[in-house]
């Protein structure tokens, strides 16, 4: 058993039923020979860094999974006759993973899930906290601030800097 | 001499290195645009400062995320 991710790239004109179809299909083949998967992601349509089969958008899916080597490969296989699937990419994260592994694998995946829906809730949260600022807060924040554009400055600075370099090589 | 070097030389630190918050992963196009010029070429650490640990990582990085479109590999067909 070994720890894969692996992203592929749907045709973006699929309806959601051929997305979950073939969604499914790669799930039975990587859970032969009792494969499990640790999460599955759907990133939606995104659009690419450049043309794939002249197609300018996709439908990324994103998986985390425990299998076999020989399962990556018949997955791949199917991958290159199908059609729909634009591009693939599988990477191995581990070379040997067990059922505790796993679990703690998936502990993982949602936890981040929850800490991603906190700082979103959060980001919403602390936008109204700053409107209901009291004075001494206030006080706290212009230090704040001065110590942040200090580090702007100087970030930009190196920013600039790059640019410079950037274009001189270009010339 | 060193006073005179420092004028010319600014003292560059590795970003990955002062700043734990920011990783390196091939999934995360946003922040790796910031190690690519405008026309997709990673740029080289001699003007970045990022040490040789974590420029081998970006490295890798941003060649998986061309593989998989997430980055252009020359271009800049779309920003």
């Amino acid at each position: 058993m070994r720890r894969y991710e692996t992203i592929y790239i749907l045709r973006p004109t699929m309806s959601e039923d051929e997305v979950t179809a073939v969604i499914d299909n790669t799930n039975t083949i990587l859970g032969a020979d009792g494969g499990q998967m640790i999460s599955l992601d759907k990133w939606g349509l995104r659009t690419l860094a450049y043309e794939i089969k002249k197609e300018t958008q996709g439908y990324y899916v994103f998986s985390d999974y425990a299998s076999d080597p020989a399962n990556v490969t018949e997955m791949e296989r199917k991958f290159r006759i199908d059609d729909s699937i634009m591009k693939y990419l599988t990477i191995k994260l581990a070379d040997s993973i067990d059922e505790d592994g796993i679990a703690v694998a998936r502990g993982e995946y949602e936890a981040a899930v929850v800490a991603a829906a906190k700082a979103a809730e959060e980001t919403s949260s602390q936008e109204e906290e700053q409107t209901e600022k009291s004075p001494k807060d206030a006080k706290v924040a212009t230090t704040e601030a001065t110590a942040n554009d200090v580090k702007v400055a100087t970030t930009e600075a190196t920013a600039n800097d790059v640019k410079v370099a950037a274009t001189e090589t270009t010339a | 001499m060193l006073p005179k070097k420092r004028v010319f030389q600014r003292k560059r630190v590795c970003r990955f290195c002062t700043d734990k918050e920011v990783t390196i992963n091939y999934k995360d196009p946003k922040t790796l645009r910031n190690f690519v010029t405008e026309r997709g070429k990673i740029i080289p650490r001699r003007i970045y400062g990022t040490c040789a640990t974590h420029q081998r990582q970006l490295c890798e990085a941003i060649k998986r995320a061309r593989q998989i479109a997430l980055l252009p590999y020359s271009g800049a067909t779309q920003r």
